[in-house]
Parts: structure tokens; C-alpha cells; sequence
């Protein structure tokens, strides 16, 4: 049962993984037309990784819970340092402009909103779980 | 990592996060409403020029008086508070600065120079555009610009000052200044608004060469004019000063549409194909002979007979440049004589309302039918596109072609276009508080951004005409006081931007430019489609309630 369970969520991660790559491309590569290292080095490691993790996961590569580690770490810390980013944006722009700069503190508060779930939950849960497995995980 | 890990990074992160924004936000904050700290500035302006500063500690009621009493004008500026200003980057140091508020203060090599908000506002350094690519994004201040305002008052380069000197923003006390003036949408009176259609008609007139063409830009800080020319925005601007003239019996506005009107006519008009059509050069575009075909209708209207051949000739120019499905080919080729089927922003509609309008005079059929198709395309949308509530063109012209044609033609659905449009709109609209009062009434453009007044007048062309269809057409009483309110407000920031008289003292030469219109709160020039817009605007609300009364 246990390990029908962690095949189910292994499998679970493969595919958010995958998704978030997916994401990530199409948003940075695809809608973004202005080329900045600062945008695209971060997306385009976190996207490599979180698609190699993805397959390793999928074909159950005996490395896999290594890649799901790195690419779990990578994510969630450049989660870390761009919420932060956005979090002080917000608090600089709102000691600028006071009151005026309420509409972009709301709309930052909402890009952070939007942006959680693939940046910080998803590698908290995954190297949560990564930790509970065997020692092969090297999480 | 454990639970218990996790929840010790994140405590960590969120606490540590907190800490530095607390000591960003102490640091970098402003109290504008602090008591003044007792720096007064005091600066005395002259033919649009700063001759004299002084900065004081205490009583100003004295200083520079001598150099203001030859005819300059004295201003005086309490300094509220200041703050520091991150410069080891220019991106960052040009977002430091709130535009139109703030002013900023450079200390360097012992000496401390200051930039008031009269200063950056002349220097026009409140906006400065970042291209990003295909876009154009305004971040902040112009830092060049400010940089080599104050590095010329320390004796130093841009440079060298940005990398060894000290930098504040400073709050100024707020007082009643001439510029913006304080209208609210309460006060806006029947006579005030035809005191501002006449100035701003007056404005375009008194820019006019001798030839009948216009000033086209005049940056009203310096005086000085652009080389640039429009002519769809010189058919605007003649379109309109032949209405005021009309609507207002003013011969002298008359006069200059038709001088302007005889321009096109004499000097402007190509042959496309078989037809006339308004424009220069190997290619011309739709929008200036429909502009253009709207301002002869008007002089006709005036009794100027003159222009009758010319603008049957353009309305069947217009015409065989429809499609089947009611649009225009918007662009023809003089050169290779054929039209060239590609549409952009605005064109349409300028046809579909000069075509309503021509058929008053032409009485053909194929005029009216042209206008109707036309504006049966416009507000075409499809119910399946869910996104029809959030995304809007500048429907500006398409709903005075609706205003138009209602008695003739009346289109529902257009009509009901035309009401969610203006609802689209309200939603962009500014509101004091949180807005700042004088923005109360202006168009959002972005969080940080100066509402620029074209957009909002030309939307508010086409509020007036909605409302005056609408207030007939059984609409719901709630809508149109909304719709009302909607334009009140609108009317109350145009007025309070209008040069009457404005911030002469910035000013060279404020007789050439009074009445009119500016780009917005922090942009100065007046390009002949501001007045053109706001003032037809203005010009509509008076037919509307003189024929209410």
C-alpha cells in the first residue's frame, strides 16, 4: 500500500514538475519578447531542472529522487530570493509614492498570490517527502 | 528537510524579510504632511526662465524681493521633508522619485544644489521612457535629465556627481498654485465650459500660419514648435474650429477652419484613382481625407460652398474603399494607384462618421448605407468571445458615428456597445482618495504614471454622444447618472490642466499658448489634437444641454 502510494505521488510530482517547466518556457520564452539574463538564466535552470527531474521520475531512473532534490532546492530558493524581490518592490515603491502606489501593491500582492504554489509549495512538499523516503533520496 | 526545518527557514525568512523591509520603508518614507522643517526655497522666475534661487532658514518674506520687482515672478517653497535616494544604480535612483510631488536635492563637494518640482517639471524630467524591447515602459524620473540640472548648479559633469554625491527627494508644502486649478466636478458650470471650448478654439487659431496650417506641437516651456506634421490631426483640428465657429457663431473661428479647410483642399489634395483624397506623398492614409471630409461638411454648414465638389468627391473616395464586410482598406497608393488593404487603429471609424455626416449634405443613399455598414462592423462581436468585456479599442469615433446616425438609423446594438464601453472606461477612471485630488476624474494609465488628458478627452466625445442617444433611447436612469458622472469628472480634470492661464511663470510665451490643452499634468506641450479633442468634447456637452434647455 505504501509503495502503491509513493509510485502515485512519485508519478504526481513527475507531472507537476513537468508542468511547471512547461509553464515557466512558455511564459519566459514564449509571452516574454525582451531577452534579460537576470529573467531567463534563473527560468531556464529551473526549467531544465524540474524537466530532467520530471523524467528521471517518470522512468524511475535510479537517480531520480537526486534530481527530484536538486531541481526541489533550485526552485525553492530562487522562489525564496523572487518573492522576497517582489515583497521589497512592493515596500519601495509604497515609501515612494504612498497611497498612489496602492493599486501596484495590490497587483504585486497578487503576482506573489499567483506565483507561490509553483515556487515555494510545491518544493517544500517535494523535499518534505523526499525526506520521509529511503536514503537514496539524498535529500 | 523535516517539517520542523521547514518551518524553521520559513519563520526565518518571512521575519528576516520583514526586518529589512520595516528599515527600507523607514528610510526611504516621506511625510508629507509633516510640518515645514523651515528650508524655504525661493526662486525667481522670468520669460519662462529661473534667474534667481536662494535657499533660507527661516523668514523668506524678503529675500529676492529686489530681483522679483523687475517683472519676475517670485516663488516660494517650504521644504516639508526629505529622505535619501538609492543612486548606486540609475534605474533605481530614477524610481526614487514621486513625479509632480517630489523634488530632489544633491549635495557634492561641500555645496547642495536643489531641483524643485517647478525645476523638473520645466526640465520635463518627471517621465522618462525605458524601451524594453517592442515596449516602452515610464519607471521613473528622467535621471539624465535631473542629473545634469543639478550637476550645472554644482559646477560639476552628470557623472562625476551620480558617483560621489549625496542625494534626497524633498516634500514641499502644499499651497493653492495656479497650476492645476482646483475645479470639481460640482463646479463645473455651463459658462465655464464655453469659456474653455473658445480658449482652446482660440488657441488653435492664434497658432495659425499664414498659410492655414497650424503650430502642430508647441512645447509651452520653451516655446518652441516641433517640425513634425499630421494630417488626419490637421483635418481634426480644422473640423473642429469650423463647429466652434458654427456652434458658437464665432466668425473668427470660422475663418480659420476655412483657411485651414482651403489648406487641405488647395495644397493637400492627390488624386486616388478616380477620386480625391486628403494627404501627401507616394501613399495616404484613410483617416485624413475621412477627417478632412468632416471639416468641409462643417464649413458647409458654415455657408462656405466651396467645398462642396471636394467633399463629394472624398466621400466616394471613401466609399470605394469599403470591404464587403463594412470595413475600409485604410491606406491607398498614390504611386502605383491601387488601394492596400491593411487597417489600423482609429480609421474606420473616422470614415464611417464622416460618411454618416456627408449624407446630410450629399442626400445619397450609398453615403448612409456606407456609414451604417461601417458601424454595423464596428460593434460586431462575437458572444462566444468572453474576453469582449475586458478588452476595448478606442472606440472613440465609432460612438459618435452611433450619435449620429440614431435619428436616421438607430443601431441598438451599438448603442449598448457604446454603454459597456463607457463602462469599461469608469473602470480606468481615477478617484480621490486614494488618487491625489487633482488626478480625480483623469484615465489611469499605470500605478506610477501622470493620466495623460487626450485619451480621456476623446473618450468623453464619445460619453456625451452616448448620453444624449441614450438619455432618448430609454436607458436605465442609474446608467446614465453614472454616464454623467462619468463626464463630469472627466471635464472637471480637463479643465483643471487647460492653460487658463497655467503655470505662466514656466512659461516664454504664455499668450501663445493659452488655452491650451497639454499632454498631461507633467508633459507641457500642446499638440493640435488636444485642444481638438477636449475641446470637441466640451463643445458637445453644450449642444447637449442647450438643447436640453
Amino acid at each position: 500500500m505504501a509503495a502503491l502510494l509513493g509510485s502515485r505521488v512519485r508519478i504526481g510530482f513527475a507531472a507537476l514538475n513537468a508542468l511547471v517547466a512547461l509553464i515557466l518556457l512558455v511564459a519566459v520564452f514564449g509571452l516574454l519578447k525582451v531577452r534579460f539574463w537576470g529573467i531567463d538564466l534563473p527560468a531556464a535552470m529551473i526549467s531544465l531542472a524540474e524537466i530532467v527531474s520530471a523524467v528521471a521520475l517518470f522512468r524511475r531512473l535510479p537517480w531520480a529522487m537526486r534530481a527530484l532534490a536538486v531541481s526541489a532546492w533550485i526552485t525553492f530558493v530562487l522562489g525564496l530570493i523572487l518573492v522576497g524581490l517582489i515583497v521589497l518592490t512592493m515596500v519601495f515603491l509604497r515609501s515612494i509614492h504612498g497611497e498612489d502606489g496602492l493599486a501596484a501593491t495590490a497587483i504585486s500582492g497578487l503576482i506573489v498570490a499567483l506565483i507561490v504554489p509553483y515556487t515555494l509549495v510545491v518544493p517544500a512538499a517535494q523535499l518534505l517527502w523526499l525526506k520521509q523516503q529511503p536514503s537514496e533520496s539524498g535529500s | 528537510m523535516t517539517p520542523r526545518e521547514l518551518a524553521r527557514v520559513l519563520l526565518g525568512y518571512v521575519l528576516g524579510l520583514a526586518l529589512i523591509a520595516i528599515v527600507l520603508s523607514a528610510v526611504l518614507g516621506l511625510n508629507r504632511k509633516h510640518a515645514p522643517t523651515g528650508t524655504k526655497i525661493v526662486s525667481v522666475w522670468q520669460g519662462g526662465v529661473r534667474v534667481a534661487r536662494a535657499v533660507v532658514s527661516g523668514d523668506a518674506t524678503h529675500t529676492l524681493e529686489a530681483e522679483a520687482g523687475r517683472g519676475g515672478t517670485r516663488v516660494v517653497s517650504e521644504i516639508v521633508d526629505s529622505a535619501p535616494m538609492l543612486s548606486f544604480n540609475r534605474l533605481i535612483f530614477a524610481a526614487c522619485v514621486a513625479p509632480v510631488k517630489d523634488g530632489v536635492m544633491a549635495s557634492y563637494a561641500g555645496q547642495t544644489a536643489y531641483a524643485t518640482p517647478d525645476d523638473l517639471l520645466k526640465a520635463e524630467a518627471y517621465e522618462a521612457n525605458l524601451q524594453l524591447g517592442p515596449t516602452a515602459l515610464v519607471l521613473g524620473i528622467d535621471a539624465d535629465k535631473v542629473l545634469g540640472l543639478l550637476a550645472k548648479e554644482l559646477r560639476t559633469t552628470p557623472d562625476e556627481l551620480f558617483q560621489h554625491g549625496k542625494f534626497r527627494r524633498f516634500a514641499l508644502k502644499t499651497e493653492k498654485r495656479p497650476f492645476p486649478r482646483e475645479v470639481t466636478p460640482s463646479n463645473v458650470k455651463l459658462d465655464d465650459v464655453r469659456y474653455a471650448v473658445l480658449s482652446s478654439a482660440r488657441y488653435l487659431a492664434r497658432n495659425q500660419k499664414r498659410d492655414g496650417s497650424f503650430r502642430y506641437e508647441v512645447d509651452a516651456t520653451t516655446g518652441a514648435d516641433s517640425n513634425d506634421y499630421n494630417f488626419p490631426r490637421h483635418a481634426g483640428a480644422t473640423y473642429f474650429l469650423a463647429r466652434a465657429g458654427n456652434q458658437l457663431r464665432d466668425a473668427h473661428l470660422f475663418h480659420a477652419g476655412r483657411q485651414a479647410g482651403a489648406y487641405m483642399k488647395d495644397r493637400t489634395t492627390l488624386h486616388c484613382g478616380a477620386h480625391a483624397c486628403v494627404g501627401q506623398g507616394d501613399e495616404v492614409d484613410v483617416g485624413a481625407s475621412a477627417l478632412g471630409l468632416l471639416a468641409y461638411v462643417e464649413l458647409l454648414n458654415g455657408g462656405a460652398g466651396e467645398f462642396r465638389d471636394a467633399a463629394l468627391d472624398i466621400a466616394a473616395f471613401l466609399r470605394s474603399q469599403q470591404l464587403a464586410n463594412g470595413d475600409f482598406m485604410h491606406f491607398y497608393s498614390v504611386k502605383e494607384q491601387h488601394p492596400i488593404n491593411v487597417q489600423v487603429e482609429y480609421y474606420t471609424g473616422e470614415a464611417a462618421f464622416a460618411l454618416a455626416r456627408v449624407a446630410r449634405i450629399s442626400g445619397d443613399a450609398r453615403d448612409l448605407e456606407a456609414a451604417k455598414r461601417a458601424l454595423s462592423f464596428l460593434v460586431g462581436r462575437s458572444p462566444l468571445f468572453i474576453g469582449a468585456h475586458y478588452f476595448w479599442g478606442a472606440e472613440h469615433w465609432t460612438c459618435q458615428v452611433m450619435e449620429d446616425l440614431w435619428q436616421r438609423a438607430p443601431d441598438e446594438t451599438a448603442l449598448r456597445f457604446c454603454l459597456d464601453w463607457q463602462a469599461a472606461n469608469r473602470n480606468l477612471q481615477l478617484s480621490s482618495p486614494p488618487e491625489p485630488p487633482e488626478y480625480d476624474g483623469g484615465l489611469s494609465r499605470g500605478p506610477f504614471v501622470s493620466p495623460r488628458l487626450t485619451p480621456l478627452a476623446s473618450r468623453l466625445e464619445a460619453a456625451v454622444a452616448t448620453l444624449s442617444v441614450a438619455r432618448g433611447a430609454g436607458v436605465d436612469q442609474k446608467e446614465l447618472a453614472l454616464l454623467e458622472d462619468e463626464i463630469r469628472r472627466g471635464f472637471a480634470f480637463l479643465l483643471r490642466y487647460q492653460f487658463s492661464p497655467g503655470p505662466t511663470y514656466l512659461m516664454p510665451d504664455p499668450r501663445g499658448v493659452s488655452g491650451g490643452v497639454p499632454g498631461s499634468p507633467v508633459d507641457l506641450h500642446v499638440r493640435i489634437d488636444y485642444p481638438q479633442h477636449a475641446g470637441d468634447a466640451w463643445l458637445r456637452w453644450l449642444e447637449l444641454n442647450d438643447v436640453r434647455h
